[in-house]
């Protein structure tokens, strides 16, 4: 404010009378003009209306999957981890790529919320609750295999599998393995995420506690709100704080990954040991996140017509930078093939050509097509605008990004430095249904979320409407944009 | 009038309600408010709010989150029981670093979190605002400001009519 | 046009005479001291070649976002790219002492008889016979070549689009804007790291990391940021910019350069961890040399003045909207950032075996500075020259409007 007063008193520069912007307006992230009230109105009414048929078909086939998982990991604590399919050389397998593949998904909501909002990039605000609900549950289902793969999960906790506490001799868990720094990032992760998730619902939950029609609702929704009232001396304070968790998030995504990507990077094995892995797994993370985000929300604009906050600019931000990530990936891929070559250390170059050509060629090539060249397509407006060609590029993108962490773990294992040792991995039926029952378990998460939580960040996407510029009123007020209910 | 908070005026527009704001802002009084379904951008200048403190609290969160990092994994490893493997140092910052660093970013959450509700006096479930039958259209997509009876300068008479010269859509009571 | 030149800004030929001052005491110092000067003369090279792909990339990204608040000082970057092809002459001198003196002069791999210390010569060396298929020399001057060419294309195609839009207001210059950016973001990403590669890391041409392209990345955005901010605090105090450019696009600028001062962390932090923890004999012995003597010094220097002061600094709200302790830090990214590539590039150096240390060659200083005066004042004169051409800010740019009301 001060700011802008003494600008006035200065000398106003001639230039400024020159400059006259050519029109090419922006997109906006509401359509059709919708009112503050509709915006409360659509939103709400999601998580008011009576519980739809379809909720309780999906709900039931969901926790059915999910109990996959379950009886899996059930089998696998009372039988023993030989359930899976690890064996010499192939010590890796399922389980640490399913947990990267979950991990990895969860980024884009940290993306989305975080790296965005930094960026000012206004169409967030209409994905960023649903992305970040993604997240959590994506951290939960990654969680599990980390926790399990230990088998007798009972130590996980004490004495310190996972946790700093000495074991019954007194040693401490070791500071220098990759794998204990991935205890502490995910943990990390999945903690602050739920933080910045729930301080985005306060002011949503107050909303909703103040529409409730029944006690009971009243009640449970004004215990979460906090008694948020939406005085502006909390929204300054509360501004802040959502800036702060922003621009703390972005280190903390981008680190996840990276220590993720130590996991192999830190080792000597040819394939896994290369510098680049920490912003090349970060950009894949990002790449598999936005493929899972188009793959939820899509259905769900079409189910809860939300074609004016999920509008086409939004699908085409996100195809966008679905391009961006998969070529970024792309350029990792092509570095490590120039490097393995240039560096002109035969295992090296081994493993490289074993990926392209060797016994695992077909997933390599899978995860090329899927990765590098699917995404390519979104170079063309008219496949940006088909809704469904989109839906399809993006399960494309999801089935990719898992066999890119399968490539990369399983190809350079199972031909290690000792041809004698060499050996070909193939999971087990408790591996494969664990993995798909995660899918169960993530899903049942979701629908929970669809039916008790806000949607949509209400508040944050009133503020970006061009109604809620308090100098755009003057001059629009009298016009014919007057706002539309419904 | 004991058993009045103050009073309130609602606006349909958030250049009605910063205006009105900046008003009473020159006018001097200190205890009051405005509520808003979604923060306005330049109402802390309206209303002449300083720069939130939060960011205090993260500085302190996070210089303790790297602290801890860096002794916890010193006295773990190079100190109570001394292991060595892979013929690394016993202590060093760089494989230190990365758990470090994630407790700077979780302490720092967690410190810039209990602030804003210190700052903010939150939770408080029971508040005059949220007691009006208005309380719904405070959070979908009216305006509000309102002056505490307990502002020094507050006067029954001389207060209802400056705040009817804002030119709200209405002004009402607000009981304590 | 304003091409009345304000007498309180710079002339641009009094910055073509001091480059080429500069430019002269180094070929001086390519007689005295050959292999010392025409590394020093390559860090020069680099130090401007950089600043100016960094403002490539800052326009490229401008146009990929639609982004509003850098329409203010994008035509400053855009006076910069019209020293792209001076760049390219720049580099000439590197063929010349290559092919005039000795081959071996910086690149050793280009001599097959340069003696290895204690393993026989290049030409004999398995590492080098493997890679003869990237390392040869005609190869190597052609992408030098087609990376200049590369770069030239986009960087005249972003400087046209901007100043015929002033004439014409046409939006068709936005729209070739916008594709040239996207594609142009892909090639110039694996030209410029194929110019790492090859003027950097081949110096040492053992080793290899797939993260230097990266790097050279970040270090680019790093120099151009700070270059931007001292424009534009020169730009303002001065007059032209004035009322035009607030303290909230400052602000703004500022924070990129907090957040590629994090990104220049990640990236260097990785890379050297990796290595560290990997603790292979043919991947460590890069930074080996780079602890031998003075480079200790400068490595730690590194680690406190490139990143953790920069980043205490600029983690200060109110220190990023102020000009003077902007200027500061800009000068001391710069500063810094020169320091970096030094690191990067002069322990490549050796002497009879050892890496070079600039302390046992005092003339090293002034061929050093020598250089980095002749690019820089070599990049001054094409962006005054070109300053003058044009308007001060796009004022046809689709975005220029709301970008001029940034201030809250």
């Amino acid at each position: 404010m001060a700011g802008a007063s003494s600008h006035s008193q200065e000398v106003r520069p001639a230039i400024l009378d020159e400059v006259n912007p050519v029109d090419i307006p922006r997109q906006a992230c509401v359509d059709n003009n919708r009112s503050f009230n509709w915006i409360t109105e659509k939103i709400c009414g999601i998580i008011e209306e009576k519980t739809p048929t379809w909720w309780w078909v999906c709900f039931i086939i969901a926790c059915a999957t999910a109990s996959f998982t379950f009886i899996g990991l059930g089998y696998l604590v009372v039988t023993g981890v030989g359930v899976w399919g690890l064996a010499n050389p192939v010590n890796w397998g399922w389980a640490i790529v399913n947990f990267v593949f979950w991990i990895g998904i969860g980024h884009a909501g940290t993306l989305i919320s975080a790296i965005l909002c930094l960026l000012r990039q206004k169409w967030r605000t209409s994905i960023n609750r649903a992305a970040e609900a993604m997240t959590i549950f994506a951290v939960v289902c990654a969680g599990l295999f980390p926790v399990f793969h230990v088998g007798r999960v009972w130590f996980a906790l004490y004495p310190g599998y996972l946790f700093p506490f000495p074991n019954a001799n007194g040693i401490w868990p070791n500071f220098r393995s990759a794998l204990l720094w991935d205890v502490f990032a995910v943990s990390t992760y999945g903690t602050v995420s739920v933080l910045f998730w729930y301080i985005g619902l306060i002011p949503d939950f107050a909303t909703v506690r103040d529409r409730a029609k029944t006690k009971f609702r009243k009640i449970a929704y004004g215990i979460v709100a906090m008694g948020w009232r939406g005085s502006n001396r909390h929204w300054s304070n509360y501004e802040m704080l959502y800036l702060i968790l922003a621009g703390l998030s972005t280190p903390l995504v981008l680190s996840v990954h990276t220590i993720v990507s130590f996991d192999f990077a830190i080792s000597l094995v040819p394939g896994w040991h290369t510098t680049i892995f920490p912003p090349y797994f970060v950009a894949g993370a990002i790449f598999s996140g936005f493929g899972m985000v188009i793959t939820l929300m899509l259905p769900l604009r079409a189910i809860y017509g939300l074609q004016d906050l999920i509008t086409q600019y939004h699908i085409d931000c996100m195809t966008k930078i679905i391009l961006a990530t998969g070529t970024m990936v792309g350029y990792a891929y092509g570095m490590e093939f120039f490097i393995a070559a240039y560096g002109a250390n035969d295992f090296e170059i081994f493993a490289f050509v074993n990926r392209a050509f060797g016994n695992y060629a077909w997933a390599y090539w899978i995860m090329i097509s899927c990765n590098v060249i699917s995404p390519q397509f979104f170079w063309f407006k008219s496949i940006r605008e088909n809704t469904t060609l989109v839906w399809v590029i993006s399960l494309f993108v999801n089935v990719g990004m898992w066999f890119e962490r399968f490539v990369i773990t399983v190809t350079s294992l199972s031909r290690d430095f000792l041809p004698s040792s060499w050996g070909y991995y193939s999971p087990t039926v408790v591996d494969i249904f664990t993995y798909l029952g995660t899918f169960g378990l993530f899903s049942v998460l979701f629908l929970l979320f669809l039916r008790f939580v806000p949607l949509m960040a209400m508040a944050e996407i009133k503020a970006v409407t061009p109604q809620a510029d308090p100098h755009h009123a003057h001059t629009h007020k009298a016009g014919s944009g007057d706002y539309v209910n419904n | 009038m004991a058993d009045k908070f103050g009073i309130l005026a609602k606006f349909d527009t958030p250049a009605d309600i910063m205006h009105a704001a900046e008003k009473v802002r020159d006018a001097g009084f200190k205890r009051w408010d405005v509520i808003t379904p979604f923060p306005i951008h330049g109402m802390d200048g309206a209303m002449g709010l300083k720069r939130s403190w939060v960011p205090r609290f993260t500085i302190v969160g996070g210089t303790t989150g790297f602290i801890t990092g860096m002794s916890m994994i010193f006295f773990t490893n190079a100190f109570d029981y001394k292991i060595l493997i892979g013929g690394k140092p016993l202590f060093s910052p760089y494989f230190a670093f990365p758990v470090s660093y994630e407790l700077t970013i979780l302490f720092s959450a967690f410190a810039s979190i209990i602030g804003m509700f210190i700052l903010n006096k939150l939770p408080m479930h029971y508040h005059s605002a949220l007691k009006t039958e208005k309380v719904a259209e405070m959070s979908d997509d009216k305006f509000f400001l309102y002056i505490e009876s307990e502002d020094p300068q507050y006067d029954d008479v001389k207060t209802r009519s400056f705040i009817e010269g804002l030119h709200p859509v209405e002004v009402s009571d607000m009981e304590k | 046009m304003s091409a009345e030149r304000d007498a309180s800004l710079p002339n641009p030929t009094k910055w073509l005479l001091i480059g080429a001052v500069g430019l002269i005491i180094s070929f001086i110092g390519m007689f005295v001291d050959p292999r010392m000067a025409s590394f020093c003369y390559l860090i020069g090279m680099i130090f401007t070649t950089s600043i100016t792909i960094g403002m490539l990339f800052l326009v490229m990204i401008h146009h990929i976002f639609d982004a509003y608040w850098s329409t203010v000082i994008r035509r400053q970057a855009e006076n910069f790219l019209a020293a792209l092809p001076w760049m390219a002459v720049l580099f000439i001198p590197l063929f010349l002492i290559t092919y005039l003196y000795k081959q071996d002069t910086l690149w050793i791999w280009m001599d097959l008889d340069h003696e290895l210390h204690g393993h026989g010569t290049v030409g004999t060396d398995p590492l080098y016979l493997k890679k003869t298929w990237w390392l040869s020399e005609t190869f190597f001057w052609i992408r030098a070549v087609v990376c200049f060419l590369a770069w030239i294309y986009f960087a005249r195609t972003f400087r046209r689009n901007s100043f015929s839009q002033d004439e014409d207001g046409s939006a068709e210059h936005t729209y070739s804007s916008r594709k040239h950016a996207a594609g142009g973001l892909i090639v110039v990403a694996l030209t410029w790291s194929m110019a790492g590669f090859d003027w950097i890391m081949s110096l040492e041409y053992h080793w290899f990391s797939t993260m230097f392209g990266v790097w050279f990345f970040a270090n680019s955005m790093r120099a151009a940021l700070a270059v931007l901010v001292l424009v534009a605090a020169f730009l303002v105090a001065k007059g032209p910019l004035k009322g035009i450019f607030n303290t909230k696009h400052l602000h703004d600028l500022s924070t990129l350069c907090f957040a590629f001062t994090v990104f220049w962390a990640y990236i260097s932090f990785s890379q050297y961890f990796l290595i560290w923890n990997g603790n292979i004999p043919e991947e460590t012995f890069w930074y080996n040399f780079r602890e031998e003597g003075m480079w200790y010094g400068v490595s730690m220097f590194l680690i406190f003045g490139h990143f953790l002061f920069p980043f205490l600094f600029m983690l200060q709200f109110p220190l990023k909207t102020k000009y003077p302790a902007m200027v500061f830090m800009a000068c001391w990214i710069l500063f810094m950032q020169l320091f970096d590539l030094i690191f990067n590039i002069l322990p490549s150096l050796k002497v009879h075996g050892h890496t070079a240390q600039l302390f046992h060659q005092p003339l090293g200083f002034l061929w050093l500075a020598a250089s980095v005066l002749g690019g820089i004042g070599v990049l001054l004169w094409a962006y005054w020259t070109s300053y003058y051409k044009v308007k001060i800010i796009p004022i046809r740019d689709p975005r220029i409007g709301e970008c001029l009301n940034h201030n809250h």
